[in-house]
C-alpha cells in the first residue's frame, strides 16, 4: 500500500486547488526545512551537553593518594609486618572517614623499609607470610615470593608490588595505590 | 529511499506519520495556534532532562542534597541541565496560562470541546504539582521551608491532616517525604500528565482547532492549510523562540540556585516559586480561623469557576463581543493573581530582614557547596559543614572550653568571655573593671587586679595605656599609634604601676601574666597547653592544662579561633 491514501501525501501534496502552483510547493518545502533545522536544534539543547554529563567522571585524572602515616619506623624489622592503610573515601558525593583501603607488608631490606602490596599479582588474592619459611605465599595458586618480593613459584608474573613508602622524623608513612593483575608489568590502576 | 520504503513495509511508519501530521488547518495556520505544541515541547524537554537528572541524584534525606550539589557542581554541564530543568518548569507554567487565555479568548473551551478544556484544566494542575514536589528535591534550605509551608497547609484545613501525614510519610519530613514526593514527581506524575496529553490531542484532532469566530464556513475551507508544514513550522519556531530563550535565561542566571542543605534546627526565610507568590501573599490577608479562605476556599472557588466555564458561557455565538461575562471574569482573575504577585514581590524587595536573611542564606549556601567538593560525611546534608576545619575547631572548643568560656554568643560564664576578645575596646572595659562578669568575675582566684576607675586614670589617660598594652602583641596585632604607645608606656611604669605585677619582656616570670606577645594566637595556644606557666597565671591558674589532652595543632587551631574574635579596629 503506497502512503499516498485520500487525505493526501504527508509530503504536502496540495489540499487547496491554489495551492498547486510551484512558488507554493517550494514555499513549503522551505517550511520543511525550517522544521527540520530548528527541530534538530531543539534536540541539541539537552542532547548536546548530555554527552560530556553521562561520561563524567570517565577519562578524569584521579587524584593520587596521599602518603598515609602508619606509625613509628621502630615497629619495623625484616620480618615483615602486614598493616592496614586507612583513608578517608570519596565515593561521588559523599565522603567516608578513615575507610580500611588495604593492606601492606612492610620490611627492613638492607636496612631500607619496603612495603609490598598484599594483593597478589596474579590474581588479586591476599598473600601472607610464612615465618618458619621466611616467604610470602599466595593461597589462591600458590605463587611464592621471597621475603624481598622475587617471584619464587607460581603462576604470578611479576614480583610483589612495592608500594611508595616515605619515613621522616622516625615516622613511616605509605601511599596506597592498586595495580593491574596478571601482567608482567607493574601499572596502576 | 529504498531503506525508508522497506521500513514503511513492514512497519506503517510512514502511514502513522502521515496519519499524524496530516491535518487540514481550517482558516489556515495561525500563530495563536503554537501554545499547545509549546507545552508538548516543555514537557517531554523536561522529561528528558529529568531523566539526565536521575542519572545523578539519589533521594534520600541523606544524599538528596549532596547528590544535587555534586550533579550541580562537579558533574560535566550539571548545572546547566538542572538550571534548563529548573527553568523549564517556570516556562510550562507560563505557556499553561498563554495557552489558557488564548483558549478563553478563541471560546474554545465551549461545546463540543469541554472535554478538551477539562483535561487541559487537570494538566494545568498537574503541572503545578510537578513544581512542587519538584522544589523538595534537592533538599537545600529553601525547598524545604517553602514545601514545610505548603504542607503545612495541607494539615492546617480541617481533616487535611491525615492527609499531610500520609504525603510526608509521618508527622515530619525524612527518608519517606523524599521518596514519597520522588515517586510522585518522577512516576505518577508524568505518567498522569502523558495519559492526559494523549486523551487532550486526540480531542483536539477530533474537533480541531478553534478558528477566528468571523469566518464564515466558506472562508474556513477556502483559507485551510495542511498543518505540516505550515502549522508545524510555526510551531516548531516558537518552540525555538521558547529554548532560545530558556538556554539564554539558564546561561544567565548561572542555572537553578541551590541552597545550603536542609536543616531543621535553622530558620530560613523560605518563599515559592514565583508562580505560587500570589497564593502566599493571599495567606497574609487571611489570619486565624480566616486562613481557609486564601488555603481552599478562593483557589477552589476559581478552580470550580473556571471548570464551570463551558455553562457559565451563555452567549450564543462565539464571538469574543457576545462573550464579555466571561472574559471578564478570567480577565478579573489574571489580573488579581497578578496585582498579589506584584505585592509579594514589592513587599520583599523592601523587606530588610528578607533581604539581609537572603544573604545570609547565599553566604551559607557558597560555603556549603565549596566544601561540598571535597565530599559529603556519610551523613549527609549539613554534615558537610563538618568538612570546615573550622567547625571540627568549634566542636573543640564546645566539647572543651565552653562549659566555662563563651564565644560567638554561646558558652558559660565561669572564665573570661572570648566575645571581641582582645582588642582595645575589650582592654579598657577589662582594666575599668576586671572583676566583671565578662572577665575574671566568674573565676575564683583571679580577684587581685584592682579595678582602674576614671578618678585613678582619666579616658585619654587609660586610651594610651591601652595603646601600649595593644603594641606589646607585636604586628600580628595590627600596627599601633607610637606617640599613644610611648605616653601609655610612662603611665604604666609610673603613676599606674602596673609593672609591679605585669612584665613586658617575654620569659620574665611575674605575678600577672606576662604582656609580652598579648592576644596573639601563639600567646593564647601557650595559655591554653599550660596557663600555670611561671610567666602566665602561675599559682593562681585555674584553667586546666590541655598540652598532652590535645594535640599541639588541635591547640593551635584553637587559638586561632580566640584570637580571631579581636574586633577589627
Ligand atoms: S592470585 Fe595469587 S597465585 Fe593466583
Amino acid at each position: 500500500m503506497s502512503s499516498s491514501d485520500d487525505r493526501g501525501a504527508p509530503d504536502g501534496a496540495a489540499h487547496d486547488p491554489e495551492d498547486r502552483s510551484p512558488e507554493a510547493a517550494s514555499r513549503r518545502g522551505l517550511l520543511k526545512l525550517g522544521v527540520g533545522v530548528l527541530g534538530c536544534g531543539l534536540a541539541a539543547i539537552p542532547a548536546a551537553p548530555a554527552v560530556g554529563y553521562l561520561l563524567y567522571p570517565l577519562g578524569r585524572e584521579r587524584a593520587v593518594g596521599a602518603f598515609l602515616p602508619v606509625g613509628a619506623r621502630t615497629q619495623f624489622s625484616a620480618t615483615p609486618v602486614r598493616i592496614d592503610l586507612h583513608a578517608d573515601r570519596v565515593d561521588a558525593w559523599s565522603r567516608e572517614r578513615d575507610v580500611k583501603l588495604g593492606s601492606c607488608w612492610v620490611v627492613e631490606v638492607d636496612g631500607k623499609l619496603q612495603a609490598f602490596s598484599t594483593a597478589c599479582p596474579h590474581l588479586g588474592c591476599a598473600v601472607d607470610y610464612e615465618p618458619g619459611e621466611a616467604k610470602f605465599k599466595c593461597p589462591c595458586h600458590r605463587s611464592a615470593f621471597t621475603a624481598t618480593g622475587v617471584v619464587e613459584g607460581g603462576p604470578s608474573p611479576r614480583p610483589l608490588d612495592t608500594l611508595e613508602i616515605e619515613e621522616k622524623d622516625g615516622l613511616v608513612a605509605i601511599r596506597f595505590q592498586r595495580f593491574r593483575q596478571g601482567v608482567p608489568h607493574k601499572e596502576p590502576v | 529511499m529504498r531503506i525508508l520504503d522497506w521500513i514503511e513495509a513492514r512497519t506503517g511508519l510512514r502511514t502513522l506519520m502521515g496519519h499524524a501530521l496530516n491535518e487540514e488547518v481550517e482558516g489556515g495556520a495561525r500563530v495563536q495556534y503554537v501554545f499547545g505544541s509549546v507545552l508538548t515541547y516543555l514537557f517531554m524537554q523536561q522529561v528528558v532532562l529529568g531523566i539526565l537528572l536521575g542519572f545523578y541524584y539519589s533521594p534520600s534525606a541523606s544524599a538528596a542534597w549532596a547528590s544535587t550539589a555534586y550533579l550541580n557542581d562537579q558533574v560535566a554541564a550539571g548545572w546547566f541541565l538542572r538550571g534548563l530543568h529548573h527553568h523549564g518548569s517556570s516556562a510550562m507554567v507560563v505557556a499553561v496560562i498563554l495557552h489558557m487565555l488564548q483558549v478563553v479568548w478563541a471560546g474554545a473551551y465551549r461545546a463540543p470541546r469541554e472535554v478538551n478544556w477539562w483535561t487541559g484544566l487537570a494538566m494545568g494542575g498537574l503541572v503545578l504539582a510537578f513544581a512542587l514536589t519538584g522544589y523538595l528535591l534537592p533538599w537545600d534550605q529553601k525547598g524545604y521551608w517553602a514545601t514545610q509551608v505548603a504542607t503545612g497547609i495541607m494539615g492546617s484545613v480541617p481533616g487535611g491532616e491525615p492527609m499531610q501525614q500520609a504525603i510526608q510519610g509521618g508527622p515530619e519530613y525524612g527518608n519517606l517525604t523524599i521518596t514519597r514526593f520522588y515517586a510522585l514527581h518522577v512516576f505518577v506524575l508524568p505518567i498522569s500528565l502523558t495519559l492526559l496529553l494523549v486523551g487532550h490531542l486526540a480531542l483536539f484532532r477530533r474537533h480541531g482547532v478553534t478558528p477566528p469566530a468571523g469566518l464564515s464556513a466558506a472562508e474556513l475551507k477556502r483559507k485551510a492549510q495542511p498543518f505540516w508544514p505550515n502549522q508545524l513550522f510555526l510551531d516548531v519556531l516558537a518552540m525555538a523562540l521558547c529554548g532560545a530563550a530558556l538556554v539564554l535565561l539558564t546561561y544567565q542566571t548561572h542555572g537553578a540556585d541551590l541552597f545550603a542543605p536542609a536543616d531543621p534546627a535553622s530558620n530560613f526565610v523560605a518563599r515559592p516559586e514565583w508562580y505560587f507568590l500570589f497564593l502566599y501573599q493571599l495567606l497574609k490577608y487571611f489570619e486565624g480561623p480566616l486562613q481557609i479562605v486564601a488555603t481552599v476556599l478562593l483557589p477552589g472557588a476559581v478552580a470550580v469557576t473556571l471548570f464551570a466555564l463551558p455553562w457559565i458561557d451563555r452567549a450564543k455565538t462565539r464571538k469574543a463581543s457576545s462573550r464579555w461575562p466571561v472574559l471578564t471574569i478570567v480577565g478579573l482573575l489574571m489580573a488579581g493573581v497578578t496585582a498579589l504577585t506584584g505585592i509579594a514581590m514589592a513587599e520583599d524587595a523592601a523587606n530588610e530582614s528578607y533581604q539581609h536573611g537572603l544573604e545570609v542564606a547565599e553566604k551559607e549556601s557558597a560555603q556549603a557547596r565549596a566544601l561540598a567538593l571535597l565530599g559529603v560525611p556519610v551523613a549527609g546534608g549539613v554534615a558537610v559543614f563538618d568538612n570546615d576545619p573550622k567547625n571540627q575547631t568549634r566542636k573543640l572548643f564546645k566539647e572543651h572550653c565552653a562549659t566555662c568560656h563563651t564565644i560567638e554568643g554561646k558558652g558559660g560564664a565561669e572564665a573570661p568571655s572570648f566575645v571581641d576578645y582582645g582588642g582595645r575596646a575589650w582592654l579598657t572595659a577589662l582594666i575599668r573593671d576586671p572583676g566583671d562578669k565578662r572577665f575574671y568575675g566568674g573565676t575564683k582566684a583571679h580577684k587581685t587586679m584592682e579595678p582602674l576607675s576614671v578618678e585613678a586614670v582619666s579616658d585619654a589617660e587609660l586610651a594610651a595605656v591601652v595603646e601600649y598594652v595593644h603594641s606589646l602583641g607585636g604586628p600580628e596585632l595590627g600596627a599601633s599609634d607610637a606617640a599613644l604607645v610611648a605616653k601609655g608606656k610612662a603611665l604604666w611604669d609610673g603613676k599606674l604601676e602596673c609593672s609591679s605585677c605585669h612584665e613586658v619582656e617575654a620569659g620574665k616570670d611575674s605575678t600577672g601574666p606576662t604582656l609580652a606577645g598579648r592576644g596573639t594566637a601563639a600567646w593564647i595556644a601557650r595559655s591554653i597547653a599550660d596557663s600555670s606557666a611561671k610567666d602566665l597565671y602561675g599559682d593562681t591558674a585555674e584553667m586546666p592544662k590541655f598540652a598532652g589532652k590535645l594535640s599541639p595543632a588541635e591547640i593551635e587551631a584553637l587559638a586561632q579561633y580566640v584570637a580571631e574574635q579581636r574586633p577589627r579596629e
